[in-house]
């Protein structure tokens, strides 16, 4: 999985900046991704590509259990958040949906990663490369169930 | 083996184990407008019904507008999706308590209220502030939209067992009318940190704690998940069964479960909890919160830190922290004390019940609203509503220039007509001081109910202990 990075130097990217309540009524997921990050980007959804991954710091996706916030992340074209931590329910339902792959990366990465970087994410050997700076960073594996439903594509498509 | 009143609770719902996890039953499903439309679209796209319609309740609170009930609603997306929660519940069987229903409220207001909420239960919501429901020994937590068609279809949830979090609040509380359950949370939260609890249950414990009502020991649980917390619990005593005895949803055989709820809810005595944290509940000072999460809080006493001060030598706090600074427009080193504000809500899941009505009601008799200020009340549900004018607050309320209004989510979350402007700066007694959360560019302080009453008052924050409140 390949793609390049937009970061955030932050820490507690609550979900009401990654999608504002107001939007919470939009019932169509592209309309939902047009308002991705508004609350602390206005310009995000002009700047994102499909593919792309989100970097941050920790305790991202704090707050709400809005299911909004992964969703439209996702359909922004965002693949994959790296950050040093996430909130639980944000992380669950990244997973449950099988909407974006959140995955926990090092300080060293975090401070390592710059806007723009070009990233190859490989799963099965849990790590990082940043083809930018040719460097490779280690991510924290995914426990099994984890793993198997986001490789099943989701809770729904999960049989155990 | 001993075992902690989360584990009891837990052991006694897991139907089945594998792979690290763990699959619970599901006692009680609350469900709102706003995050089950997808879910029941995806029912109906599977051809799956509702496993347990007899545990589902739903309620509309996120989106109503809590002005006049019997004009329509004009938010056309708002309208939509509370026909569509009317629709969904219709066809697949579940009771609701739509927006003319006298049983209408909040979510986790009208959950205990109603009798829903049970001891030794688990209850699930698609809303993070299911853990409200803690205060009652219940083990409740908020989910996404897909869990919530999961739990819809099956009445169980996956989950890694939390670790779990003592939180000890010790000794009295010098003036517990100024010093009040939200004052406690905020302060633990402000030391623990917002990820302090991430992957943990906590379960507040000790003589404060005990000491609490039951509409207390509600905000103190609801803002378990500010502290990173999914869940927070209470063990059930004798204000837990008193409270619950006689409502309407409660089962037939109450005085029997009261029995074995006495008998077996609490933690083993030598039970051990991975993580442990005590507050002296004699510290505790009248809360502020002057940033952007729930943690940057201070006593009313202190001043606007500064970010070098607050961050104690980390560079992202201190990132952090000015962002919050230049967010909220304050300057460090202003007195708390000398913040002026434009508005004032009293409501939210957090602080709406008639207890905290009722204490904010003794300040604000006989005064007036400032001036520059616009201050509105929002009872958390409609019998909060009635019971609060069978007392009559709203008088008082209304007497002294307050906004008298339906009950709903309101100004807590800026999805309904209740929002700030940008600029504005409130004081409000909801669980969230995000970027934007009240309305764009709306800044938010958190405080209690008496707290947020007297800054409508004086316009400006005011250390509650000065005031006769007995």
């Amino acid at each position: 999985m390949k793609g390049s990075v937009i970061k955030y130097e932050r820490d507690n990217i609550d979900t009401d900046v990654i999608l504002p309540g107001p939007y919470l009524k939009i019932h169509d997921y592209n309309e939902l991704a047009k308002h991705a990050m508004e609350g602390i980007d206005k310009d995000f959804h002009k700047k994102v590509k499909p593919g792309d991954f989100l970097v941050a710091g920790k305790n991202f996706g704090c707050g709400s259990s809005r299911e909004h916030a992964p969703i439209a992340l996702s359909y922004s074209g965002v693949k994959a958040v790296l950050a040093l931590s996430f909130a639980r329910i944000f992380y669950r339902n990244a997973v449950d949906g099988a909407f974006l792959l959140p995955i926990e990366i090092e300080e060293n990465a975090y401070k390592d990663i710059s806007e723009g970087d070009q990233l190859e994410i490989e799963i099965s050997k849990n790590e990082i490369r940043n083809m930018t700076k040719n460097a490779t960073y280690k991510i924290k594996p995914f426990p099994e169930l984890i793993g198997k439903i986001i490789a099943a594509g989701g809770l729904f498509n999960y049989k155990p | 083996m001993a075992k902690t009143l989360f584990e009891k609770i837990w052991d006694s719902h897991v139907v089945k184990e594998g792979n690290g996890r763990s699959l619970l039953y599901v006692d009680r499903h609350l469900v709102h407008e706003v995050t089950s439309p997808q879910a029941f679209d995806g029912l109906r796209m599977n051809k799956r019904k509702v496993r347990r319609t007899d545990l589902t309740f739903a309620t509309m609170d996120h989106n109503v507008p809590t002005s006049n009930r019997s004009l329509p609603i004009l938010d056309q997306t708002s309208a939509t999706q509370i026909k569509a929660l009317e629709r969904n519940c219709k066809e697949f069987g579940i009771e609701l308590f739509d927006i003319n229903s006298p049983n209408q409220g909040i979510v986790h207001v009208i959950g205990p209220e109603l009798g829903i909420t049970l001891p030794g239960t688990t209850i699930v919501c698609g809303d993070s502030h299911t853990s409200t429901h803690g205060a009652f020994g219940a083990l409740a937590f908020g989910i996404g939209t897909s869990d919530v068609e999961h739990v819809l279809a099956t009445q169980c949830i996956w989950m890694e067992k939390p670790k779990t979090f003592e939180i000890r609040v010790e000794g009295k509380r010098k003036n517990p009318h100024a010093i009040t359950a939200k004052d406690i949370i905020l302060s633990i939260i402000r030391r623990i940190g917002t990820a302090g609890g991430t992957g943990t249950i906590f379960e507040y414990r000790g003589e404060t704690i005990s000491e609490l009502s039951m509409e207390q020991r509600m905000t103190i649980c609801n803002m378990s998940i500010e502290g990173g917390a999914r869940a927070g619990l209470v063990a059930p005593d004798e204000k837990t069964f008193d409270y619950l005895k006689g409502r309407r949803y409660v089962p037939k055989n109450y005085d029997k479960l009261v029995e074995y709820w006495r008998e077996n809810l609490k933690t083993d005595n030598n039970a051990r909890f991975d993580k442990s944290f005590t507050l002296h509940a004699d510290t505790i000072a009248p809360q502020v919160s002057w940033g952007t999460n729930p943690a940057m809080t201070i006593d009313v006493t202190g001043k606007v830190p500064f970010p070098e001060e607050y961050a104690k030598g980390n560079p992202e706090e201190e990132k952090a922290a000015t962002k919050a600074l230049q967010y909220m427009g304050l300057k460090s080193g202003t007195l708390i004390t000398d913040i002026e504000l434009d508005r004032v809500f009293i409501g939210s899941c957090t602080n709406s019940r008639l207890e905290d009505l009722t204490e904010a009601a003794k300040i604000v008799k006989g005064n007036k609203v400032s001036s520059k200020i616009r201050a509105m009340i929002v009872p958390g549900s409609q019998h909060v509503k009635k019971q609060s004018e069978e007392l009559g607050l709203d008088r008082i309320f209304k007497d002294a220039g307050f906004e008298w209004r339906e009950s709903g989510c309101s100004m807590c979350l800026g999805m309904n007509p209740d929002i700030l402007s940008a600029g504005e700066r409130c004081a409000s007694t909801s669980n969230r001081n995000f970027e934007g959360r009240q309305g764009s560019g709306g800044r938010t302080h958190l405080v209690s109910p008496v707290m947020a009453a007297a800054a409508a008052i004086r316009g400006h924050f005011v250390d509650v202990r000065e005031l006769d409140l007995n």
